[in-house]
């Protein structure tokens, strides 16, 4: 007891020192970022497992791009109880002058097979449940499409040339959690009301509702896993949320987020760690004297440190509930029906984690501790610096969290790649910087000589000070370059697309009327790329379920994507390995793919992918990988094939591009969709508007991590003067009390600290230099040009605030009398 | 005598970057509790290299040491949680007060009573007005009192004192080392001071001379 009461009043004593309180507050910053994450994500999950279990709408539900054949739906039938098919199209709609894109959902008699609808007779009307969907003939809206196409219940809507009555304002589906969360606009007519061939189905989700007990439901998932090439199977009992995947893959580039985060706070505490050391130590050593044995005092130091780090997760823990609450407040628009609720084995989780990464962090030092002896009090022995040490440590713990939070391989290692340069670049400039420095004053009188000699004598402790503010100024330098510049760029893209409309997805048989109706309108079409849809099933024979590891690219390719065909490569594109294939080869199966997509999936170029187009399979062998050129029209694919293929693919042609429309062509747009319901073509204004959403998201959001690095770069400045002020207040004193005057030391701490400032800068110039060349163009298709000034602006910050808070540390410490500082 | 320290033909050197520098070479003597012994020499001789041996701190490069506990052989760990050290830089804790710097050891040793104990010592040895002041607050021969008397506070079976008032004036040291020699007597442990101080060295029971890496029975 008389120990424990001992290590708590340690810690409380440690705690209200200087380096224990930017400890204590890095420490509490960390966690107190991870547990909001972890906190707010808990919430999710949660949600999005009782959501599954409350809102399938059926206990299995099997879903595919194109309609089962009539034998496989025999077979679903013959191994479900009962089905209920349910058809999901993207069309738009037009009354009067009024439209709007709109997904479509075909019902049949069986819907719905669990719950009920909630339908209306007015967008504000209260809701009653009904069983059974609209009656042939009818069609309903929910209240958003309701307003925008200005209809009320009895109005007459026409799609794919039959008048369909508005029946109802549709609120509910109970199979929402197939429709929910996006944002799309959606209307329910019955099957049976549209005539065949009215409206193109050819780009249709068809979902089979089954229900089924368990063992029917296994039995469905492994019939449909061998039957149904690229199916999707979604159950009730152990399936996964469709969101979910989605949602961790969103944790996942927080995780990396908080890695970067991670690596400012081990910068910051690797600082305070110095003075910490030095006291443990002499404190250790004094316990040896009293005869207490080195392991009973390394454990005392371990639960001081230990305390610590409980009352920052506790501190971390209460403000981490308060932000998870206004978080998930946000997210209420995204997940209806979200609450926070506290979740204790995923916070429990997240701290366990924090305390291994904090832990390990400090094994060095703890072992530095292990050797203290009570020999040091009797004698001073050399001592290494462990700088070395220290930082490889740092940097593999880091590199650790990195791989087990990061899904994107890529952006990982070009990240630590940077970071890594950056410090060995800082390391060389340091060394140069002082030893030529000390080079050149060696001849010479003044302070600035005396200035690179002292630097020069303290050349270790000086290269883990730059080190430290360096890797700090490039961590926040690059987050902030990129903040701006990922924002100018979604801005600049949005508004710099070729035309005003695009044209998102056209039949073949459209396009004649696209090119009709522009030239009656005035319009112009700019440009237009043929593919076909085409979902990738099977990589060297193996199905993409068994992928394991998540990620965008993957997510991508749950759903078919785009196929295009070109002879030559294509002039907004460039070859980046591989081989592309001859003019008029005769060899068309093979495929070029864009280099994210090949890092993310582990592709290897001769690799065979299965392609599953309108039915059948094809085989291509990847010959060769694309890349996005800047300059010539801005529509690219991810896959590409020869123009031979073309002829071996039996699939309907669609086409994606841009037009120009004048002003009075934008009335005459509902004219061209009741026509062509489903065409899709999205105005620049609905496109900006979306990526203005999406603008203030990444904002917010960069917002607050940005204030987020810039707290811990308080933090890293704070343990560097902290960390090294009793050095300075020592070299001042003994300054002084050989006749130097108060503002000699202040100018020799001047130089000291601007030189400091200066590498530190330099470094973080050139390290955001190097990871912009190395991630802009690889993650976000951005070219890399810095804005000089901007780059120059944020230096000269830098290094004017580093000056400042070491003037102002200088000035403090001068405040002593010269007996006081050489006492110390 | 049931405490003893035994050093045989005991060698030692340390190496520097270019050379070795040897300390001393053949040395045997036998430290008892209740006896108080003075190492004296010049500077440089090994004086602190051979306390450090002595105490267990240290393994000599050639020789033996033994260490007896009540008629028991112990080894190096077990003679250290049974000693105590005095040093010339006082080395008091600096959060500490004076009081808390004096009932640390026995907080360590898990006595529920160290507080008490130490405001009675205090009182003993002069410094109960003193007892919330920090090391800094206290003059060296303050400080020096102070970490006597924390060494001895737990009644070790020897004491190991290097240089202890090799900081402090001619007066103060007079009085350190009356409390000192005081303490020892009274509790019946063995003392080894390492000094330069001839006045200390001769309140020694015996006084050992090292130089030229011999040891030798001083005048």
């Amino acid at each position: 007891m008389s120990w424990f009461k001992l290590i708590l009043e340690n810690s409380w004593r440690d705690l209200r020192m200087g380096d224990g309180r930017i400890s204590l507050a890095t420490q509490t910053v960390l966690l107190f970022f991870l547990m909001t994450l972890t906190l707010s994500s808990a919430s999710i999950q949660n949600y999005l497992a009782g959501n599954l279990d409350q809102m399938l709408g059926s206990d299995l539900v099997v879903e595919s791009h194109a309609p089962l054949k009539s034998e496989d739906e025999i077979a679903l039938r013959s191994l479900a109880q009962r089905v209920s098919v349910t058809q999901l199209i993207d069309i738009t709609v037009t009354h009067k002058n009024e439209w709007a894109r709109v997904k479509l959902k075909l019902i049949d008699d069986a819907y719905p097979m669990q719950g009920n609808l909630q339908v209306g007779d007015t967008p504000v009307a209260t809701q009653r449940a009904v069983n059974k969907g609209p009656a042939i003939g009818e069609v309903w809206l929910e209240p958003r499409l309701a307003g925008q196409l200005q209809m009320q219940v009895g109005d007459i809507l026409t799609i794919g040339g039959t008048e369909l009555r508005l029946g109802a304002i549709l609120f509910h589906e109970p199979d929402r959690i197939m429709e929910g969360h996006s944002t799309a606009l959606r209307a329910m007519v019955h099957t049976g009301s549209l005539k065949a061939g009215s409206i193109d189905r050819g780009n249709s989700l068809t979902r089979y509702l089954a229900s089924a007990d368990e063992s029917q439901q296994i039995a469905v998932e492994s019939w449909a896993r061998d039957a149904l090439a690229g199916a999707n199977v979604i159950k009730k009992i152990g399936g996964q949320h469709p969101l979910a995947s989605f949602w961790q893959r969103t944790e996942n580039f927080l995780g990396l987020a908080s890695v970067i985060l991670f690596f400012m706070g081990a910068v910051a505490l690797d600082m305070t760690n110095r003075r910490w050391l030095a006291k443990m130590r002499y404190r250790l050593a004094i316990y040896a004297s009293f005869g207490v044995r080195t392991s009973t005092a390394m454990l005392m130091a371990l639960g001081e440190w230990l305390i610590g780090f409980l009352l920052s997760a506790l501190l971390a823990a209460l403000l981490a509930i308060f932000a998870c609450g206004l978080i998930v407040g946000q997210l209420q628009g995204q997940f209806p029906g979200l609450q926070t609720s506290w979740h204790w084995v995923a916070a429990l989780k997240t701290v366990g984690l924090v305390f291994l990464l904090l832990i390990a962090l400090q094994i060095p030092s703890f072992l530095q501790l292990s050797r203290a002896s009570l020999l040091s009090l009797i004698r001073n022995p050399a001592e290494g610096s462990f700088v070395w040490h220290r930082l490889v440590w740092s940097f593999l713990s880091v590199a650790l969290l990195a791989a087990a939070y990061s899904d994107n391989w890529l952006l990982t290692g070009l990240t630590l790649s940077a970071i890594a340069a950056a410090l060995a670049l800082m390391v060389a400039l340091t060394w140069t910087f002082v030893r030529l420095g000390d080079l050149w004053g060696r001849r010479r009188t003044g302070l600035l000589p005396f200035a690179f000699f002292m630097m020069r004598q303290r050349l270790f402790a000086k290269s883990a000070q730059v080190l430290g503010l360096g890797l700090c100024g490039l961590l926040l330098l690059f987050t902030l370059m990129l903040m701006r510049d990922l924002g100018a760029t979604m801005e600049s893209h949005s508004r710099s697309h070729d035309g005003n409309l695009m044209i998102s997805d056209a039949r073949s048989d459209q396009i004649d009327g696209i090119h009709r109706w522009a030239a009656q309108t005035g319009s112009t079409v700019r440009t237009l790329r043929p593919f076909v849809p085409a979902q990738l099933v099977a990589v060297n024979g193996k199905s993409l379920d068994e992928f394991q590891k998540p990620s965008d690219t993957l997510a991508t390719l749950q759903d078919p994507i785009r196929l295009s065909w070109a002879k030559d490569m294509p002039r907004n594109n460039r070859l980046v390995g591989g081989k592309w294939w001859p003019t008029d080869t005769a060899n068309w199966q093979q495929i070029s793919a864009e280099p994210e997509v090949m890092t993310d999936m582990g592709f290897s170029y001769g690799d065979v992918l299965t392609f599953r187009i309108n039915g059948k399979s094809y085989d291509f062998n990847l010959a060769a990988s694309h890349a996005y050129k800047p300059g010539a029209g801005s529509i690219t694919f991810w896959f590409q094939v020869p123009l031979s293929a073309r002829a071996q693919i039996d699939a309907a042609t669609h086409h994606m591009g841009s037009m120009e429309l004048p002003e009075t062509a934008w009335d005459a747009l509902a004219q061209l969709w009741q026509q062509y319901p489903t065409l899709s073509l999205v105005p620049l204004k609905e496109l900006t508007e979306r990526f203005d959403q999406t603008l203030g998201i990444v904002t917010k959001l960069t917002t607050g991590y940005a204030a987020m690095v810039l707290l811990l770069a308080l933090f890293v400045l704070a343990a560097s003067i902290s960390g090294f002020s009793a050095d300075d207040r020592q070299k001042n004193g003994l300054l002084m009390s050989m006749g130097l005057k108060g503002t000699d030391c202040l100018r020799l701490n001047l130089y000291e600290w601007g030189g400091t400032a200066l590498i530190a800068a330099a470094g973080a110039v050139a390290g955001t230099w190097i990871a912009g060349r190395l991630i802009y163009q690889a993650q976000f298709n951005l070219a890399y040009d810095p804005d000089i000034l901007w780059v120059a602006a944020m230096v000269f910050t830098m290094i004017i605030t580093v000056c400042l808070v070491g003037y102002i540390a200088c000035r403090h410490s001068l405040n002593v009398s010269v007996r006081t500082l050489m006492t110390t | 005598m049931q405490d003893m320290i035994e050093l045989h033909d005991i060698s030692h050197h340390f190496d520097t970057a270019s050379e070795r520098i040897g300390l001393f070479q053949g040395l045997s003597c036998t430290i008892r509790a209740n006896e108080t012994l003075a190492i004296v020499g010049p500077s440089g001789a090994g004086k602190s290299s051979l306390l450090s041996i002595a105490a267990g701190l240290e393994v000599p490069a050639g020789g033996t040491v033994c260490f007896t506990i009540d008629g028991v052989p112990v080894d190096a760990l077990t003679m250290r949680a049974n000693s105590g050290f005095i040093f010339q830089q006082f080395h008091l804790m600096p959060e500490l007060d004076a009081i808390g710097n004096l009932a640390l050891p026995l907080r360590l040793k898990g006595n529920r009573h160290a507080f008490d104990i130490a405001a009675l010592w205090l009182d003993k040895i002069g410094l109960k007005d003193r007892a919330r002041h920090r090391p800094h607050q206290l003059s060296g021969g303050e400080q020096q009192r102070i970490a006597v008397t924390r060494a001895f506070v737990t009644a070790p079976r020897f004491i190991f004192a290097d240089e202890p008032t090799g900081n402090l004036d001619m007066h103060t040291s007079e009085s350190v080392a009356e409390l000192m020699f005081g303490c020892a007597r009274e509790t019946g442990c063995g003392l080894v001071i390492v000094t330069h101080s001839k006045p200390l060295a001769r309140r020694a029971d015996a006084s050992l001379h090292l130089s030229a890496g011999r040891l030798e029975a001083a005048a």
